[in-house]
């Protein structure tokens, strides 16, 4: 009997997640259901989320089959009656089959990935801890630096900051920071990203931590960077923002100036999809919020509070349309369907 | 009555088998369903499967194409058999619930249709692995109150769960990749 030629195995994006990490997925699945997962196998759990793409693939199948199958189920009048019945009909198949020589027709199976998606905002603050200047879920702290310079951290985000030497010195260890540098000291202001080092000329900006890469806008005054690979430097004016890894700068576009409220608590989206509003309202929740792939995509406008995410959840299913379930307590999937919102928890 | 065990000369066409086994198989599932209709749609779908994935070896007899026909036709009737006794199982739980409650049509196809598909992903499992997959995934019970249940340790019900979540995982995966495969096609 001659096997099916392999499926050639591909290690890209594109490509289906291995069986042993869709086993291990299985597995996550298994124990964070299983009543006996605290916050250190939810951490643990969020971590490996983190570290691969093919992780959060994995997942998304997790995902779908609870959202798709498990939720209805769930939801339905008398689940365990139903459960119940299902596994009476079950044995009966079982004992009508074992009377039959099965035939061996087993259907190749292409595992085809697609694009899950999911938030993870535990990765960067786990190595945050020991920060000066930490800011935890939900929350936007306001800092007074002692040259009179002021800091906003956003929800999730952590920096250190050294006065000490001949320069004043922020490094951002995770998260995101708007600046707003106090005029009239002699000294450079500098913020270091494992990307590059900014330095301010006169002005007030946010940088923004990004996987292997940095975000800055400008909202006053302008930014000089210097990327810590190769030393490429460049200008960012009033008004411009641009992403930089360790050797590029990309091309500057437009800020967004919505992009500095979350200084006053607010989420302004101007045309965001679901799949950034979720990523930022991420921060701002110490659980797992999950995204079905299907409505990932769409657009939302609308203003949201930061600092009521249950609520900033409510309005945002009403506005596009959602439906908002808790498969556990901590955890907030959300899917296509019609306005439907479970008692907060 | 029965089939000669005539050896085809060369592998037969589809159309050569429908000729010879058709209406030999329709019978034969009549009598085993007892119903006409339905007899006639498996018999339906017993050829358009072997048109989809003919047999691996191909027939050298007639007698061996109604035997893999009738073992086709066999697992057939037990799917079929499954579908209805889940869809009376569901009847049968919102009958037991107070007058008043009535979910949209839309809202019952939904919970049906996950249902059916639990199901036949569930006879694929070992039983305990059904089991434990049934009552921690949907009754929401947690892996220690399962494994008093099914007299098995915690440990071995997470293993079980893990075990039927990564069958319905695979499932999904071959759904969205036929559905892709279907979008794709012209």
């Amino acid at each position: 009997m001659a096997a099916p030629a392999g499926r050639p195995q591909r290690a890209d994006d594109a490509g289906p997640p291995p069986h042993d990490i869709m086993e291990q997925a299985a597995q996550w699945y298994a124990l964070l259901v299983s009543g006996e997962a605290g916050a250190a196998e939810r951490a643990q759990w969020q971590a490996w989320l983190a570290s691969h793409p093919h992780h959060r693939r994995a997942w998304a199948y997790v995902e779908s089959v609870s959202q798709r199958v498990l939720a209805p189920l769930q939801n339905s009048p008398d689940p365990r009656l139903l459960a119940d019945k299902v596994h009476a009909v079950d044995a009966r198949t079982r004992a009508r089959r074992r009377a039959l020589a099965a035939i061996g027709a087993v259907a190749g199976t292409g595992l085809l990935g697609w694009a899950g998606w999911s938030r993870t905002p535990l990765g960067g603050l786990v190595a945050s801890w020991t920060a000066d200047y930490r800011a935890g879920f939900g929350d936007i702290r306001a800092f007074t630096l002692q040259d009179g310079s002021r800091i906003w951290l956003n929800a999730a985000s952590a920096a250190d900051v050294d006065m000490d030497g001949g320069l004043r010195r922020v490094v951002l260890a995770a998260g995101e920071i708007l600046v707003s540098t106090r005029h009239g000291d002699p000294r450079p202001f500098v913020v270091d990203t494992p990307q590059g080092r900014l330095r301010a000329l006169g002005t007030r900006f946010t940088v923004r931590r990004e996987p292997g890469r940095t975000f800055l806008a400008v909202y006053e005054g302008a930014v000089a960077i210097r990327t810590a690979g190769n030393a490429t430097a460049g200008v960012i004016p009033a008004g411009q923002q641009a992403r930089f890894g360790p050797d590029r700068i990309d091309a500057a576009a437009p800020a967004d100036p919505a992009r500095e409220a979350w200084t006053r608590g607010e989420l302004i989206a101007w045309d965001l999809s679901l799949a950034e509003i979720v990523d930022e309202l991420g921060r701002y929740y110490p659980g797992h919020i999950s995204l079905a792939p299907d409505v990932a995509r769409r657009r939302v406008f609308g203003t949201f509070p930061l600092r009521d995410v249950d609520g900033a959840l409510a309005m945002l299913a009403e506005a596009a349309s959602l439906r908002l379930r808790r498969p556990l307590p901590w955890w907030i999937s959300i899917e296509a369907g019609p306005a439907a919102v479970p008692p907060r928890s | 009555m029965s089939a000669s065990p005539f050896p085809y000369p060369s592998p037969p066409s589809v159309g050569l088998l429908y000729t010879d086994h058709h209406a030999w198989l329709r019978t034969w599932l009549q009598r085993r369903l007892g119903n006409a209709a339905d007899a006639a749609d498996l018999a339906h779908e017993a050829f358009l499967r072997l048109i989809l994935k003919p047999a691996p070896r191909g027939f050298d007899s007639k007698l061996e194409a109604r035997a893999y026909l009738r073992a086709m036709a066999q697992g057939m009737c037990i799917n079929l058999w499954r579908r209805r006794e889940i869809e009376q199982a569901w009847l049968d739980t919102l009958a037991a619930q107070p007058p008043a409650f009535a979910p949209s049509a839309e809202r019952q196809a939904i919970v049906l249709q996950a249902l059916q598909e639990i199901a036949a992903l569930l006879s694929e499992l070992p039983p305990k692995a059904a089991q434990a997959f049934l009552m921690s995934a949907v009754c929401g019970m947690t892996a220690a109150e399962v494994g008093q249940e099914l007299g098995v340790s915690s440990r071995m019900v997470r293993k079980y769960v893990a075990q039927a979540m990564l069958r319905c995982m695979q499932a999904q995966a071959m759904q969205t990749a036929a559905a892709l495969r279907q979008a794709a096609a012209p």
